[in-house]
């Protein structure tokens, strides 16, 4: 092992504390929500997958998995899967427009930040009216 | 004088554990690219979940038991669990510091998004098969 001694010294470096001394930017925030929303979508799709595979196979299966998207509790698991689609997909809008140079002034980035977030919950919100509208 | 200037790769030489010249460019490239794909997909599938709450089977065939919904969930688990495997080992190599549970933990993310975008194929392939 040639890099031994650096590999030892490299994960010795300390991490950086960011999220101790960094006054909590909505920018930043908004980062932290997309990552979240990322992983909450990694185990939502898991939960789905289980109530799909009940609702596919049927019989006892079903009834072991019913739940995930029935009742208050599986009401509300796939109500926050599509928040988190929305807010997730307005976050990678934000990335790209990001990725072109637009809105990375101050007030751009502070503006879609607050699109992302406001824009998540507002498209959930009409997301559910249409679809209890739609029967 | 001639200074000798040891090139090495970043990727073997030394001082390897500084640098990152591995995948990074792919792995932005990729996660871009299927994004394109998943915010169409996204929408159409939030539409179709959340016409599932409160469904009994019959219902749950009746909302999702077609070639269009059918298609479009499927797409959006396979590319979307490709995407999430990508971004869970993002944060993974961002948290997990000690190498052997980094590599296992990278190993249990492969397979889990296997195990679910498969489970959800079968799964709505079950739910659209004609009767």
């Amino acid at each position: 092992m040639a890099n031994a001694g650096t590999d030892e010294r490299a994960a010795r470096r300390p991490l950086s504390p960011h999220l101790t001394i960094f006054k909590p930017w909505l920018t930043m925030m908004m980062s932290i929500a997309h990552r979240i929303t990322g992983a909450g979508l990694y185990v939502g799709m898991a939960l789905m997958a289980l109530f799909l595979l009940g609702a596919g196979v049927g019989g006892w299966l079903h009834t072991l998995t019913g739940w995930l998207a029935s009742g208050f509790i599986g009401g509300l698991i796939v109500f926050l899967i599509t928040w988190a689609i929305f807010h997730h997909m307005l976050g990678g809008v934000r990335h790209a427009l990001w990725d072109r140079g637009l809105y990375m002034d101050p007030q751009g980035r502070e503006l879609l930040a607050q699109a992302s977030l406001y824009g998540g919950v507002g498209l959930t919100v009409l997301l559910w009216i249409l679809k209890s509208l739609a029967g | 004088m001639s200074v000798p200037t040891h090139f090495k790769s970043g990727r073997s030489g030394e001082g390897a554990a500084y640098v990152s010249d591995h995948e990074g460019s792919a792995h932005a490239r990729f996660m871009r690219l299927s994004a394109y794909a998943l915010a169409p997909l996204g929408v159409l599938s939030a539409w179709w979940l959340a016409g599932l709450v409160g469904r009994d089977l019959n219902g749950v065939r009746a909302e999702i038991g077609h070639p269009l919904p059918a298609i479009v969930l499927i797409l959006f688990a396979v590319v979307g669990m490709i995407h999430a495997r990508q971004g869970a080992n993002e944060i993974i190599e961002d948290y997990v510091h000690d190498d052997a549970l980094k590599e296992k933990a990278l190993y249990w993310n492969r397979i889990a998004s296997i195990v679910i975008a498969g489970a959800w194929t079968f799964a709505i392939m079950l739910i659209a098969a004609p009767k």
